[in-house]
């Protein structure tokens, strides 16, 4: 009897000891996709083959097979550096480019393995083409670093080789045990040893292990909405704003630099350009009239605001509303020269579409203020500040926020969960020479002056610890 | 008679080492001490049943289950329509502001976040209230959010009122206000000089009209007094600064009499001790038979009945003046200490002070004679910046009971008072209340007056208001409103300038017109200033303005002594005497409805929700102290006052005068708010009257006991106390008092909590002694650090490691300048979202409060002197609960703070249990309703939606801390948002950090700077200066848990030979 607990135990660790293989870290496309979004995706395209801020790094392992690898990873992490030591290959990149790339030191070698797989997937398009096409990728590229995957499968073959020879040689032993004590010894069929106790508790516990690791996985990602993109009351466009008109991120969302909340601007920041812009370019009046209305502001010849406006009717706006439309409309559109039905069809149903979207089931009123659904969300026991991101760490908005000036509807960028953060904060160097604050890290300015330090991480001044976020 | 010079005790509980008590005291989970508290009922409700947990576990695997399958709820970012130039969201704005509620000011900066004020803070500007604050003033901003305000006029209709509308008000009004009306205005005292003119506007207009001022509780007989003596009916201006030797009669000017912020801050500059060597300190002697929070701290209390505090002043004066007052009672000890007072007095002329807090002329006046006889008038007493803040007169208010009594008031209008409640005589005032004709009430909510009156005008909170105070000639203080009023609601000055028939279409704020008008004119004159625009522009940044002084002298003294020797008090031969006070937190009754203030514990006898009877505690002999007759703790007596019998819990006094109970008043109200519901006994009913003044306290008492006990009992004085028992050599627990009460055990100064042997918590030392005992800490503290440093992991070398980049954070508290007044509790509780638990739960040691302050007793146990010392997380380098925590909820930062992280707690509480200050605090259930189980829910006095779910009552709470949920630990994190925010600051501005970017909550609500807040690793910060005193100490040093908080040592300035 005792040997047949053996043979479940041997069973169990060799599965065990596969399962455990697979929750090594090694690298992976994947990571090297999340690694390219939070460090290279603000200057390098994300095709891999076309030029942005950054060359495109689309057979970039290529360019540099003249060298030993290592330049390549040292290339990635600090650019200047390897520049600085006249490396051929470094310097006729820097003279082509001449645009300074940031300093990567915290990505490890695999890291960068990852990252290269990721670009290479991308590159030649068979990232995400297919799962086998990304396992054979692995495969075949991480050959020479680390312990590449075909040995655990090897091992994990030889494992249940061997315990199968272990049950073999404890089915035998029990033979020759029963024969000794003069019993007879039956060898259990297939059947019965499948529907035994032992495996059948075994696959139960392998289920309920399976189960939970699932439901734990997902359940930390309930909550996070990275991508969301929600549909706003009024079709607002960064893409025209912040890409086409070049408009300061800052101009509207002033308090990105004094305040924990970058703020929505209010609606009279809007008035600021509008009362000059009364014809939008892509949607006419249809948009535009949602933030008039919503002020009582009236944009006729130098502008005024409506007297009494809160007092008046639906029907009293409407009139002033659609009546300031239609003339607006011929005076702007080229495709309107006079009042026809299909214009004031048109404009009727641009003011039914402001009434629309400027109320709902608490809003009755078409002013008042506008409720923009809200994108980016943290939960109520994060405290995040943008004054200490944008002008103490004079981050881009770009790095988490991602490129809005591209965004015809805002989504968001990042997953802006807790591992995102920590990671920049592990990676992120502080400015600490330029600040007289950081004077008070005494030894970390003596190391930096001897050359024992490079850089000084968000991390070396206590930017991991839980009180910084959670209070 | 038992003088027990060496231990220090903090109560009758540990002084006779009840072991059941000693016990319980050893477990985090107290509700076993609910048995010893003589609850059983209550600590066998504590246990929930198996079956309820798998219940609630199964439906919180379904809740969550359905929750995970929702989608995320669309949240909305609404933004401003038109921005406020002023306002950028997520940052603070201050206004400077003032807190005036009746007499009681202070000047204040009012923190308000997206337009709600949500903090005060005080104003260091002001030359009155000195930049600190009181519990009275950080607890006004919750009341602007009480669900019990009135929401909108009302009018009497049969039983109750119904809504009315402003114009019929007016309407009313209008046709009641005939020229020849007879017209009463009764009101607290007005400190406001641009509402008196508008009053002295109204009754030009009605010459009938007259207002009557009175105080909840009465100042009158001194303002008498010095009407008779100098011409002047005004407080003079005490200047506690300048006074080398203090007594009290019976004034609590420390907590609550006239202005005890100012007071406060005079007082302990007297008496703070920056270096051992050449140290002087004020001496201060209170007379008095209840320990108030003022006798307290006094170097040394006389102990005499209520009724022969007439004969003490009269022996005093006699013995200073060489007078012939004739004197009987007193005890021969009371009698000795006297005649020692007047000798040392008499060496202290010209910068003594002596006052007395009776409300009886003949007392007030030989007070000032002995004064005079001293030389304080013009030295530390002056009438230059005289004190406006009491100018209430009882004869007034008894002619105004006369009048309506006799039908010949058709008007009364009652500003913001409750004479039916706090006045003594409050029967006669509501009967004749029921003979005028129309009675309107401007009034902030439902009081036991109100309810009588036919009109109800709700005014605004301060906070809402404009305004203006003066609280001491020539000094003047703006209030500002914070916040649009919440309710339909008028201030009650534009209801008298609507009613004097001013044009109040001209403005929006009529009153705001009005109030600049009055200081650009009359209180600016002679200022100076560019134009008045600048001025008012200048007043409204800074909130206060300070005219040059008078120069008024006090003028010739008078008195007519045989009038005076005829107004004082006989001494009562009653065996039992009552003193009725007036307690530190709610005042008479006014702020009765905040539960903060509710919660907020007194500092002498530490009892919550409820007016506990003091009765005296005595020594028997052997080894027992017995409270009188022998009552314990939450013992249920009837107490019969006169003709009216109460039913109040009793709680055992150190240092009450055998003989004597004592009573706080402003409880028991009838109308009054949640908050006020069941909760205590209301005596104002109870004053003895002599010559037409109340007079507080009763010899017409006696007292029965019930048998039964309180059912919440809810004092904290034996929460949360730290450690009470030690072993002996052989092992066993023992209970020390056998030690302490060991004549020669111990030396003088180290710490003992009653059972406690060799644990440094308290250090104490006497002037005369003060370099002896700096040696011996100095000496012992070497000891400790040489046993600390024999570990495998030396405190210095990781110190250097670990925390010597950067910043870290400590604080020091100076015992010697802490009165105990609470006002940093409070603080906490506004900065920190520290929910309010109520009465029953306070009884199962639940209470919330990060900070509290431990009172202990040291000295003759009949008459000890007291330590107070705050006590929140010390934030040990070293820290015990920091390696019990399975979870690492709760760990260390590089820059020394303790950090507890609420969204990583499972509540197991071993960190609670592992911490040797037993600070930290566990929410037992769900008082922010952060939740989905109404179960969790806690009503606080059974008001209608429990306190912390109301919205209103919400909008209090800051937004930069988190509001924690059922099931996790939290304790004091210094501030670490505003650590964050002066950092912040600091790199914004590229500069370093300096001392007062960042100040905790309790450092700037201490009215008298015994807390500092700091960077000890900045050598030029305040705290590390304090830190390297030889007077500093840590609290259990010996533990080895390295706190960031340190203490100094408590100094009095005691005459050992006093009594001799």
């Amino acid at each position: 009897m005792m040997y047949k607990s053996l043979t479940y135990k041997g069973l169990a660790s060799v599965i065990l000891l596969f399962v455990c293989s697979l929750a090594f870290s090694q690298p992976s496309a994947d990571l090297g996709k999340t690694l390219f979004k939070t460090n290279c995706a603000t200057c390098h395209s994300k095709n891999m083959k076309t030029a942005s801020t950054g060359p495109a790094l689309g057979g970039v392992e290529e360019r540099w097979s003249d060298y030993p690898q290592s330049d390549l990873y040292a290339w990635i992490r600090n650019s200047q550096a390897l520049i600085a030591t006249g490396h051929p290959r470094a310097t006729a990149v820097w003279n082509e480019y001449k645009s300074v790339m940031n300093a990567f030191p915290g990505l490890t070698d695999d890291d960068i393995a990852s990252l290269l797989l990721y670009i290479d997937g991308m590159y030649a398009g068979t990232y995400g083409a297919s799962a086998a096409a990304a396992v054979g990728a692995v495969a075949t590229e991480v050959q020479d670093k680390g312990i590449p995957n075909w040995i655990y499968w090897a091992l994990f073959g030889g494992l249940v080789l061997f315990s199968l020879l272990l049950s073999r040689i404890i089915g035998n032993l029990n033979v020759l045990n029963a024969e000794k004590e003069g019993t007879a010894y039956r060898k259990k069929t297939l059947f019965e040893t499948l529907t035994s106790k032992g495996v059948v508790s075994f696959i139960l516990f392998g289920l309920v292990v399976l189960g939970a690791y699932t439901a734990a996985s997902n359940s930390i990602s309930l909550g996070r909405q990275q991508g969301y993109a929600p549909e706003q009351p009024i079709k607002f466009s960064h893409a025209t704003h912040a890409g086409v008109n070049k408009i300061e991120c800052q101009y509207c969302h002033d308090g990105a630099r004094r305040s924990k909340h970058a703020v929505i601007p209010a609606t009279n920041t809007c008035i600021n350009c509008h009362a000059a812009i009364k014809y939008g370019s892509e949607h006419g009046n249809a948009e535009l009239t949602k933030i008039y209305a919503s002020t009582g502001y009236l944009p006729k010849g130098s502008g005024e605001y409506i007297e009494d406006y809160e007092n008046m009717s639906l029907e009293e706006k409407k009139e002033i509303y659609t009546g300031w439309m239609l003339e607006n409309a011929i005076e702007n559109d080229e495709k309107f020269e006079k009042v026809t039905d299909d214009l004031l069809e048109q404009i009727d149903a641009e003011w039914d579409a402001v009434v629309a979207s400027m109320t709902n089931e608490q809003k009755t009123e078409v002013q008042g203020p506008i409720e923009w659904i809200r994108v980016h969300n943290l939960p109520d026991h994060v405290y995040f500040n943008h004054a200490q991101h944008v002008t103490v760490g004079g981050l881009e908005c770009q790095t988490c926020h991602g490129k809005v000036e591209e965004m015809e509807v805002v989504a968001q960028h990042s997953p802006l969960s807790m591992g995102w953060c920590i990671n920049c904060h592990r990676q992120t160097e502080v400015k600490f020479e330029d600040n007289e604050y950081y004077k008070s890290y005494q030894k970390y300015h003596d190391e930096l002056a001897k050359g024992d330090r490079e850089s000084v991480t968000v991390e070396d001044i206590g930017g991991l610890e839980c009180q910084k976020c959670h209070y | 008679m038992e003088n027990n010079q060496n231990g220090i005790w903090i109560g009758q509980k540990d002084l006779n080492h009840d072991p059941e008590f000693i016990k319980a005291a050893q477990q985090e989970d107290q509700t076993s001490l609910l048995t010893t508290m003589g609850d059983e009922q209550l600590a066998t409700e504590a246990d929930g049943s198996r079956r309820d947990f798998l219940k609630y576990l199964g439906f919180g695997l379904g809740a969550a289950t359905v929750a995970a399958s929702c989608e995320i709820p669309v949240k909305r970012a609404i933004p401003y329509v038109v921005k406020p130039e002023e306002i950028v969201p997520g940052v603070a704005t201050y206004y400077a502001s003032s807190y005036v509620k009746g007499g009681e000011f202070s000047s204040i900066l009012v923190k308000t976040r997206e337009g709600r004020p949500i903090k005060i803070e005080g104003n260091s500007l002001c030359q009155v209230s000195k930049g600190g604050t009181t519990a009275r003033v950080q607890a006004s901003v919750l009341d602007l959010y009480d669900v019990n305000r009135l929401k909108g006029p009302q009018v009497a209709e049969g039983e109750g009122f119904t809504n009315s509308n402003w114009a019929d008000v007016d309407k009313a009004m209008g046709t009641a206000l005939r020229s020849n009306a007879t017209i009463r205005i009764v009101s607290n005292t007005i400190l406001s000089p641009s509402f008196k003119k508008l009053i002295s506007e109204f009754t030009a207009k009605y010459p009938n009209a007259k207002l009557v001022q009175y105080d909840p509780v009465s100042a009158s007989a001194l303002l008498d007094a010095n009407q008779e003596s100098f011409g002047k009916r005004v407080v003079p201006n005490y200047q506690f600064d300048k006074a080398d030797y203090v007594v009290s009669f019976n004034a609590d000017f420390l907590g609550t009499w006239i202005s005890p912020q100012e007071y406060a801050a005079g007082y302990v500059s007297k008496r703070k001790i920056n270096s051992a060597k050449g140290a002087t300190m004020s001496r201060h002697v209170q007379v008095e038979s209840h320990m108030s929070m003022t006798g307290s701290n006094a170097d040394h209390r006389i102990l005499v009945k209520p009724s022969e505090q007439s004969s003490a002043v009269a022996f005093l004066y006699n013995e200073v003046t060489g007078g012939k007052v004739g004197v009987s009672g007193l005890t021969e000890k009371a009698k000795k200490a006297l005649r020692k007072t007047a000798r040392q007095l008499s060496s202290n002329r010209g910068h003594s002070i002596v006052i007395s807090g009776n409300n009886n002329i003949g007392e007030q006046l030989l007070v000032n004679a002995i004064n005079h006889h001293l030389g304080n008038y013009g030295a530390t007493i002056s009438f230059d910046h005289a004190s406006m803040q009491r100018q209430g007169s009882d004869s007034d208010m008894a002619t105004l009971v006369q009048e309506m009594s006799a039908g010949r008031v058709d008007v009364l209008i009652v500003n913001d008072a409750n004479p039916v409640y706090d006045y003594h005589d409050g029967a006669a005032f509501a009967a004749g209340m029921a003979k005028v004709g129309t009675k309107i009430g401007l009034s902030y909510r439902h009081n036991e007056t109100s309810s009588l009156c036919s009109i109800l005008a709700p005014i605004h909170h301060g906070l809402e208001s404009w305004g203006d105070a003066e609280p001491k000639k020539g000094h003047f203080s703006l209030v500002q409103p914070t916040i649009h009023p919440l309710f339909d609601t008028r201030q009650a000055e534009e209801n008298f300038m609507m009613w004097s028939g001013a044009d109040m279409t001209k403005s929006d704020q009529p009153y705001y017109d009005y109030l600049k008008a009055n200081w650009t004119t009359n209180v600016a004159s002679g200022a100076g200033f560019a134009s008045a625009d600048s001025f008012w522009d200048g007043i409204l940044h800074d909130g206060v303005y300070a005219s040059g002084g008078t120069g008024e002298g006090a003028g010739s003294f008078n008195m007519n002594l045989s009038a005076a020797t005829k107004a004082l008090i006989k001494p009562s031969s009653s065996d039992l005497e009552i003193s009725f006070y007036e307690p530190l937190s709610i005042g008479n009754g006014v702020h009765a409805n905040n539960p903060w203030l509710q919660e907020m514990s007194d500092p002498v006898n530490r009892t919550t929700w409820g007016n506990y009877l003091a009765v005296p505690v005595s020594f028997n002999g052997v080894n027992q102290f017995i409270g009188f007759e022998g009552l314990e703790d939450g013992s249920l007596v009837k107490l019969t006052l006169g003709d009216k019998t109460i039913q109040v819990p009793v709680i055992q006094q150190f240092g009450q005068m055998p003989g004597t109970v004592a009573l706080a008043l402003g409880y028991g109200r009838s109308v009054g708010g949640f908050a006020t519901k069941g909760i205590g006994a209301n005596v104002n009913d109870c004053l003895t009257k002599s010559g037409g003044s109340p007079q507080y306290f009763s010899s017409n008492v006696s007292l029965g006991k019930t048998g039964r006990k309180e059912d919440s009992f809810s004092c904290v004085q034996y929460h949360h106390t730290m450690g009470v028992t030690d072993q002996n050599k052989a092992g066993e627990t023992i209970n020390a008092d056998e030690a302490t009460l060991a004549p020669g055990y111990g030396n003088i100064f180290s710490g003992f909590q009653g059972a406690l042997v060799e644990r440094s918590i308290i250090r104490k030392s006497n002037l005369n002694h003060l370099t002896e005992s700096v040696d011996d800490l100095v000496h012992e503290r070497e000891h400790h650090d040489g046993l600390n440093q024999q570990t495998l992991y030396p405190y210095d070398k990781y110190v250097e490691e670990k925390y010597a980049e950067g910043h870290h954070w400590g604080l020091h508290v100076d015992l010697s300048s802490c009165i105990g007044c609470s006002a940093c509790t409070i603080a906490c509780m506004a900065e920190n979202n520290v929910p309010v638990v109520g009465k029953d739960k306070v009884s199962r040691h639940q209470e919330m409060a990060w900070l509290r302050i431990d009172r202990y007793y040291y000295g003759d146990v009949e008459n000890p002197n007291t330590v107070y010392q705050p006590m929140m997380c010390q934030h040990c380098d070293n820290a015990p609960c920091e390696n019990v925590c399975p979870v690492n909820a709760t760990n260390h930062s590089s820059e020394g703070l303790n950090q507890m992280i609420y969204n990583r707690c499972i509540g197991t509480r071993y960190c609670a249990n592992n911490c040797p200050y037993k600070v930290r605090r566990f929410n037992w259930n769900d008082y922010t309703t952060a939740d989905i189980f109404p179960a969790n829910q806690v009503k606080v006095n059974g008001e209608d939606v429990p306190y912390g779910a109301d919205n209103l009552t919400r909008m209090v709470l800051n937004p930069d801390v988190t509001v924690r949920t059922r099931g996790v630990m939290e304790k004091c994190s210094f501030c670490v948002q505003r650590i964050q925010e002066g950092k912040l600051t600091a790199k914004v501005e590229g500069r370093r950090l300096t001392d007062s970017d960042v100040k905790t909550a309790c450092q700037t609500a201490c009215p008298t700077g015994a807390i500092t807040f700091g960077d000890t690793n900045n050598k030029r910060s305040e705290v590390y200066k304090k830190m390297i005193s030889p007077l500093t100490y840590e609290v259990l040093e010996e533990v080895n848990v390295r706190p960031s908080v340190q203490y100094s040592m408590k100094v009095i300035n005691k005459d050992e030979n006093f009594e001799a």
